[in-house]
C-alpha cells in the first residue's frame, strides 16, 4: 500500500517546511505548493489524498482552489490565521474536511490528516 | 405701590419684598421729602394764619379801645358820670357791641341841651359827635332822658333805633336806671361780613380771663377758646378779646397747599418708584435670561466637549483595536510555525530529559502567547460560533496537552468518553485553555488541577478546579469584567472572553472560590446544543 499523498499549500516557507517535516516523519508522502495557482495545477496533474491548505494566500486563496477542484476531489483541510467568516462559510459549503485556526496543536493536525485520508479510501 | 409682579424668570430666586432695594430706597427718600415738605408747609401756613389772626385781633382791639376812649372822653366832658361806676361799664359794653356788629349798627350816647338832642359819643356806624338827632330817634332819647336821667344810649341799626340804656336822672349821676340787656348776659351778634373782622369768631370777656360769667359778646355759639387771646385795658379794667378765624385767613388754596403737596408728591413718588421698579425688574429678568442662556450654552458646550472627547477616545480605541487585531492575526502564523517546530524538536529530543523539560516550557509559553492573541482577537472582534459535534473528553485531553503543567503541579483530566456537545471546537478549547492557564497561575507553589466533565440534567458540566490561592468575594465578582486582572501578568481578557464564548453557546459559567484553598469554575452548556454523536 502506497503512502498517503498529502499536498501542503502555504505561502509561508516556515509553515510549509515544518508541516512537511512532521507529516513525512509520520510516514506521509508530502508535496509542497507556495500559492493557490500552483496548488491548483498540482492537484490537476497529480493525485493527492489530502490537501492541507492555507486560506489567505497571494493570488487565488485556498477557498477558491477548493471550490474549483475536480472530481473526485481530495479531502481538504483548510488552515487560517484570520477570522474571514464569509470565506470560511464558503469553505464549509464547498465541503472542506476541516477548518483549523492557526496556530493549531500539531497532534490535532495529525489526527485530522489521518481521518481525512481514511475518509477517502 | 408697585404694579403686579413682572413675569419672574424661571430661575426662581425667592423674593420676600414686593420692591427691589433700589425702588424701596427711592420710595423712602422721595416719600420722606414729600412728607417733610408737606409738614413744613403746613407749619408755615399755620404760623402765617396765626400772625394774620393776631393782626386782625389787634386791629379789632384797637378799634374797640378807640371807641371806648372816644365815649369816655365825651362823658368826662359831662363830668357827672365820670368815674368807674356801673354806668361806664354799660357805656363800654354797648359801645363794644355796636363796634363789633360792624357797619349799619351804632351806639349814640346822647344828652339834652335845651330843646335839642345831641350826640355826645358814638360807636360803630353812628352819626358824628355833636350832630343833632332828628325825628323819632330824638323823641326816644328825650323820653329816656326825661324819665331816667341825663344820658341815654341809643342803638341804631339800619333805620331801626331803640333805647339801650339810660344813666343818671333821679337815681344820681353815674347810676344805671335802665338797660335793655343785663351785663352778665352774652349777646350773640352776627358781625357784618364787610367789617374788618367779618370772618372772625369773636368773644369779649369783661375780665382778663375767659370766664364764662364775664362773657358779654359772642359772635358764635362755639366760643373760640383756642384762638388768639388779646387782653386790653378799658379804664381801670382789663378785658379779654378772644378771636378765631372761621375761614382760612391765608386763603383756602394756601391752607390746602400741604395736602396738595402730599397728594401730588405721593403720586409723583408712586410713578417714579413704579418706573424704577419696572426698569429694575426688566433688567433682572434680562440678566436672568442671559444667565440661563449662558448656563445652557455652557452645558451644551460641556456635553459637546465630552462627546468629542468620547469620539476621540472611541476613535483611538478603534484604531488600537484595529492594530491589535492586525498584529494578532499576523502573530498567528509565526506561532503556528513555532508550534510545529517545537513538535519536531520534541521528536528529535528523544529521551533527553533536559531537552524535553525545556521544550515543555517553550510549548507552554507559546500556548500562553497564542491564548493571549486569541483572547485579544476574540474580544476585539468576537465571531459567531461555527457549530460542529465536539467530544468533550478529547477536547480536555487536547487542551491539557497544549499547556503542559508547570513544575510542582499535578494534573488530572477525565470525562465521559460518550459525552459530546455541539460547539465551536476552537472557541470551546480557548475557553478551557483560559481556565486551565488561570488554574496554573493560581498555584505558584504547586498543587493539583482537575478538569472533569459530567452530564446531568441534559447539560454538560465541564469543571476546572485548582488548589491554589483562591479569591476574595470582591475579586470573584469582577473576574469576568474585561481588563480586570488580579494577576501580575495578563491583560484581563481571558475570563471575559470565556464568559462570552460560553454564553454565545447558550451556556453559563459559575465560580466558587475559597481564599487559600482554591477555585472551581464550571462551564455548563445546555441541552439544546448537546448532541450524542456515535463513535
Amino acid at each position: 500500500m502506497s503512502p498517503v499523498a498529502v499536498l501542503v499549500v502555504d505561502d509561508e516557507p516556515g509553515m510549509r517546511d515544518t508541516l512537511a517535516a512532521i507529516l513525512e516523519y509520520h510516514g506521509y508522502r508530502v508535496a509542497l505548493a507556495a500559492d493557490g495557482e500552483s496548488a491548483f495545477t498540482a492537484v490537476q496533474s497529480e493525485s493527492f489524498d489530502v490537501v492541507v491548505m492555507d486560506v489567505k494566500m497571494p493570488g487565488r486563496d485556498g477557498v477558491s482552489v477548493l471550490q474549483d477542484m475536480g472530481n473526485p476531489p481530495p479531502q481538504v483541510i483548510l488552515m487560517t490565521a484570520y477570522a474571514l467568516e464569509e470565506r470560511l462559510h464558503a469553505a464549509v459549503d464547498a465541503k472542506a474536511f476541516a477548518i483549523v485556526h492557526k496556530p493549531f496543536e500539531t497532534q490535532r493536525m495529525l489526527s485530522l490528516v489521518c481521518d481525512a485520508s481514511q475518509a477517502n479510501r | 405701590m408697585a404694579d403686579g409682579p413682572v413675569d419672574a424668570p424661571a430661575s426662581g430666586h425667592r423674593r420676600r419684598w414686593p420692591l427691589r432695594v433700589t425702588s424701596a430706597a427711592v420710595l423712602v427718600i422721595l416719600g420722606g421729602a414729600v412728607v417733610a415738605s408737606s409738614v413744613i408747609t403746613l407749619n408755615v401756613i399755620r404760623h402765617q394764619e396765626r400772625l394774620i389772626l393776631q393782626e386782625r385781633t389787634g386791629e379789632a382791639a384797637a378799634v374797640l379801645s378807640n371807641a371806648f376812649a372816644s365815649v369816655q372822653d365825651s362823658l368826662q366832658l359831662l363830668g357827672s358820670i365820670a368815674g368807674s361806676g356801673p354806668g361806664n361799664r354799660h357805656l363800654f359794653v354797648s359801645s363794644a357791641r355796636s363796634v363789633l356788629t360792624g357797619p349799619g349798627q351804632g351806639l349814640l350816647v346822647t344828652t339834652q341841651r335845651g330843646a335839642s338832642m345831641r350826640v355826645i359819643a358814638a360807636a360803630g356806624a353812628a352819626p358824628a359827635v355833636g350832630q343833632a338827632i332828628p325825628g323819632a330817634q330824638a323823641q326816644l332819647g328825650r323820653r329816656a332822658l326825661s324819665t331816667a336821667g341825663m344820658v341815654s344810649g341809643l342803638v341804631q341799626q339800619g333805620t331801626r333805633r331803640w333805647l339801650d340804656f339810660a344813666l343818671g336822672g333821679s337815681a344820681g349821676p353815674g347810676t344805671v336806671v335802665w338797660w335793655e340787656a343785663p351785663l352778665s348776659q352774652a349777646i350773640a351778634i352776627a358781625p357784618s361780613p364787610g367789617s374788618p373782622w367779618g370772618y372772625l369768631d369773636i368773644a369779649l370777656y369783661l375780665s382778663p380771663r375767659p370766664d364764662p360769667s364775664a362773657l358779654i359778646v359772642a359772635t358764635t355759639k362755639h366760643l373760640p377758646l383756642a384762638g388768639v387771646q388779646y387782653p386790653f385795658r378799658v379804664g381801670h379794667d382789663t378785658w379779654l378779646l378772644v378771636t378765631a378765624s372761621t375761614f382760612p385767613l391765608v386763603g383756602s388754596l394756601v391752607k390746602d397747599t400741604p395736602w396738595i403737596i402730599l397728594v401730588m408728591g405721593g403720586l409723583a413718588v408712586a410713578l417714579t418708584v413704579t418706573v424704577v421698579e419696572a426698569q429694575g425688574r426688566r433688567r433682572d429678568y434680562a440678566a436672568a435670561q442671559v444667565r440661563e442662556k449662558t448656563a445652557s450654552l455652557q452645558t451644551a458646550l460641556a456635553e459637546l466637549q465630552t462627546a468629542q472627547a468620547q469620539l476621540v477616545r472611541q476613535e483611538k480605541l478603534a484604531a488600537v483595536g484595529q492594530l491589535a487585531s492586525t498584529v494578532g492575526h499576523e502573530l498567528r502564523n509565526p506561532l503556528a510555525v513555532i508550534t510545529n517546530a517545537l513538535y519536531l524538536l520534541e521528536v528529535a529530543a528523544g529521551e533527553n530529559d533536559m531537552m524535553r523539560r525545556h521544550l515543555a516550557t517553550a510549548k507552554r509559553e507559546t500556548s500562553a502567547a497564542t491564548l493571549i492573541v486569541s483572547d485579544l482577537l476574540d474580544y476585539s472582534a468576537g465571531r459567531e460560533p461555527m457549530l460542529a459535534p465536539v467530544q468533550v473528553a478529547d477536547l480536555i485531553t487536547e487542551a491539557l496537552s497544549v499547556v503542559p503543567p508547570p513544575a510542582g503541579v499535578q494534573v488530572a483530566g477525565h470525562g465521559d468518553p460518550d459525552l459530546s456537545v455541539t460547539a465551536d471546537r476552537d472557541q470551546l478549547r480557548q475557553a478551557l485553555l483560559n481556565l486551565i492557564t488561570n488554574g496554573y497561575e493560581a498555584m505558584p507553589d504547586g498543587g493539583s488541577l482537575t478538569v472533569s466533565a459530567t452530564s446531568a440534567g441534559g447539560s454538560a458540566h465541564i469543571t476546572v478546579t485548582d488548589t491554589g490561592l483562591g479569591m476574595s468575594d470582591e475579586t470573584c465578582q469582577n473576574i469576568f469584567t474585561p481588563f480586570f486582572t488580579s494577576k501580575a501578568r495578563g491583560i484581563g481578557l481571558g475570563l471575559a472572553v470565556t464568559k462570552r464564548v460560553v454564553e454565545a453557546h447558550g451556556g453559563t459559567i459559575t465560580v466558587t472560590s475559597t481564599p487559600s484553598a482554591g477555585s472551581s469554575f464550571t462551564i455548563t452548556v445546555p441541552a439544546a446544543v448537546m448532541a450524542s454523536v456515535p463513535q
